[in-house]
């Protein structure tokens, strides 16, 4: 039988576990623009936009430079317009989008003005999105798109062209002809799926290429490392690699596992701790996507359409950024300025590219 | 009359409740406020209707689920499967559906509800046979079970995310006359799913079957119960439960995939345990398992709200189950030494 005492004191400590948790965590850092807890409210006369950004997963690398390129923007733009500028990082801590719903939900019931979100799953997050539309939210999304939503524009690449260009690459590496596995990430994500849709496309125009699979993987760095050395031992045929993404480079240990002379990747993303794989060959071609960008340019347009009421376009373009051994110096520079303090020295110290 | 109260005040809900209460209150002077756009009132942040059907909301998917799992913890056990059969049954219904094509909205959501409630029913009854006549812990029968019954969800799909039908998402949606803004369904299954676990378990023969297995194989036993009959019955819930979460999370999030719910059996169990279920069987409780959940993601979104370091949600919500966990034993061992102590004293 339960006894009813038992368990009283039990919930106290579940209490007094969770507040003593809480409050012994850091802060945040602050939102840039100082933003009080009464958000959504007039600071002196200042008119204030709080923006909850929501990305796919706080554990992904790429998304940190969203962030921080959200701040950046927070804080240049609203002194510049006379706005006070908040960005709330709602990103869950994995993919989910469930989840991702549910804080767009509570970023329109904390009084947000804007949401700016990267799609998991475009299915389960439209319905919140249009929700927070019809309850006068401007809401827009970067990196994955979900098109059915009533979402003001969309900032990113062109996915069906990414996958294209990096099929396309890797042909050229691989003089045309050889076996190559393509690694997809999370099979659910609309943007992967629309550059797996580029990479067969393009291949097909390359009658010396085969696919052997395509093949999903968790999107954490080691999870996809082993993914494509499992394939690799199962397939000793592969010659080459079209990720459309660049989880295992995220790690250094396709670095020791893959002999550059007898396999060839090309990935989309170039984060400092892929840039080794550049400078060794086996990876000859990057296409960056300029990530810090989703943060920097979906705060501004949103400036632009609460603050400036400019009309915006249903679609932002975002180009990649092809990076080789002729720019890496050059492309390190530049993710230093974006806030990366893990670009290796010797790649800053590159001379100049000769683009 | 007055015993009654005293039960209820010192019971494991009414602890519970007051914690829900407290945290609601420290965030409601914490959250700060802002200025509804519709009305054009300052609102509290936390302390708003939408804020706290949303709570419930997001609470009431596991929640469903965690009144099912309690039923298998008591009777000793442990379903990993959930989150899986979750997934599944998600995906079956939005395939078949659109397989099926249009139809009245009334037979959409019947038939959609049914599909969910017959996988999660197939699923429980293949757990729940694994475990009676396999010699293998319900742990390892339920972990294999995870991976196929979330491959099968995945190999169905195609790793497709599979939009259903519009009626669906507005049953799942209706504000039953309330603002339009509000969508309170889930948190009323979570509620009645809650109230009816209750009553099985403390007000059935049935339900003191299982308490009474769970505490003490040995003993059902010999008194004659059926114990493989309750083994099948309770996973045969934990099923029939994931199922209906389903039905109403890919109702109201508008799709379904093979990814949905992934991890959420650990959640499903926390809910059960922070509840008071007691991982050796034998004790549990349906409004409690609710209530754990809610505390879960009351505490996630207080870590939101008060704008508090998010990278700290895991770390607080391990260490609350762990507390709970060692302090439920600790004073479970309390109550023991007091049990074996009474009656010396009252024979002196």
């Amino acid at each position: 039988m339960i006894h009813p005492r038992r368990l009283s004191p039990v919930a106290l400590a579940v209490f007094t576990a969770a507040l003593a948790a809480c409050s012994g965590a850091p802060p945040s850092p602050a939102p840039a623009g100082g933003a009080s807890p009464a958000a959504g409210t007039p600071a002196g006369g200042k008119k204030k936009i709080k923006i909850a950004l929501i990305a796919k997963s706080s554990t992904n690398p790429v998304f940190l430079a969203a962030r921080t390129g959200a701040e950046a923007a927070a804080k240049e733009l609203g002194p510049k317009n006379g706005v006070e500028i908040e960005v709330a990082w709602l990103t869950p801590p994995q993919e989910d989008g469930q989840i991702q719903a549910q804080r767009i939900a509570q970023a329109v019931n904390e009084g947000a003005d804007a949401v700016v979100l990267s799609c998991s799953d475009a299915g389960k997050v439209t319905g919140a999105i249009d929700d927070a539309v019809g309850r006068g939210l401007a809401v827009m999304t970067f990196d994955s798109d979900a098109p059915q939503s009533k979402r003001f524009t969309f900032y990113g690449v062109d996915d069906l062209k990414t996958g294209q260009t990096t099929m396309a690459e890797l042909a050229t590496q691989m003089g045309g002809k050889g076996k190559v596995a393509v690694l997809q990430g999370n099979q659910n994500a609309p943007n992967l799926q629309k550059r797996v849709q580029g990479v067969r496309e393009e291949a097909a125009k390359h009658p010396g290429i085969e696919i052997v699979g395509v093949f999903p993987n968790i999107e954490t760095p080691q999870d996809a490392a082993a993914e494509v050395i499992r394939v690799n031992n199962a397939y000793p045929e592969i010659q080459g690699w079209a990720m459309v993404g660049g989880w295992p480079l995220f790690t250094r240990t396709l670095l020791d596992e893959i002999d550059p002379k007898r396999m060839k990747i090309v990935a989309v993303d170039a984060l400092p701790v892929e840039l080794p794989y550049v400078e060794k060959g086996l990876a000859p071609v990057l296409l960056a996507q300029p990530v810090y960008l989703w943060g920097y340019v979906s705060v501004s347009t949103i400036v632009d359409k609460l603050v400036l009421n400019k009309t915006i376009p249903e679609r932002l373009p975002m180009e990649l950024v092809r990076v080789s051994k002729e720019n890496l110096g050059d492309w390190a520079r530049q993710l230093k300025t974006w806030g990366f303090t893990d670009v290796p020295d010797k790649y800053l110290q590159m001379g100049a590219s000769a683009k | 009359m007055k015993s009654f109260i005293q039960r209820a005040l010192t019971s494991p809900a009414a602890g519970l409740l007051m914690v829900i209460l407290l945290l609601g209150t420290i965030l409601t002077l914490f959250a700060g406020t802002h200025v509804d756009r519709r009305t054009g009132v300052e609102v509290n942040n936390f302390l708003n209707s939408n804020t706290l059907v949303q709570t419930a909301t997001d609470a009431s998917f596991f929640a469903i689920m965690a009144v099912g799992a309690t039923f298998v913890i008591i009777s000793g056990g442990i379903d990993l499967s959930v989150g899986s059969v979750y997934a599944l049954a998600g995906v079956t219904m939005a395939l078949a559906l659109r397989a099926l094509g249009p139809s009245s909205d009334a037979t959409t959501v019947l038939i959609g509800l049914a599909i969910c409630v017959a996988v999660g029913l197939v699923c429980g009854v293949l757990n729940g046979l694994m475990v009676v006549t396999l010699p293998v812990h319900p742990f390892v029968i339920t972990l294999g079970t995870m991976w196929i019954v979330r491959g099968l969800a995945f190999v169905i799909s195609r790793a497709e995310s599979i939009v259903v039908p519009a009626s669906l998402t507005a049953m799942a949606k209706a504000s039953l006359g309330l603002t339009e803004t509000l969508y309170p369904v889930p948190m009323l299954m979570m509620i009645a799913a809650a109230i009816v676990g209750m009553l099985y378990l403390e007000r059935t023969v049935m339900g003191r079957h299982i308490f009474a297995f769970g505490g003490n194989p040995e003993a059902s036993r010999f008194a004659g119960l059926r114990l493989g009959r309750i083994q099948m019955g309770v996973f045969v819930v934990s099923g029939l439960t994931a199922g209906l979460a389903a039905f109403l999370g890919a109702s109201f999030y508008g799709s379904a995939s093979c990814g949905d719910a992934a991890g959420y059996e650990l959640y499903v169990i926390a809910s059960a345990v922070v509840g008071g279920a007691s991982l050796t069987g034998g004790k549990g409780s349906a409004i409690s398992a609710m209530l754990g959940a809610l505390l879960i993601v009351l505490i996630r979104q207080s870590i939101r709200t008060l704008r508090l370091d998010q990278n700290y949600e895991w770390i607080v919500i391990g260490c609350a189950i762990i507390i709970a966990v060692v302090l439920d034993q600790g004073s479970a061992r309390v109550a023991a030494r007091r049990l074996t102590a009474a009656p010396t004293g009252g024979t002196r």
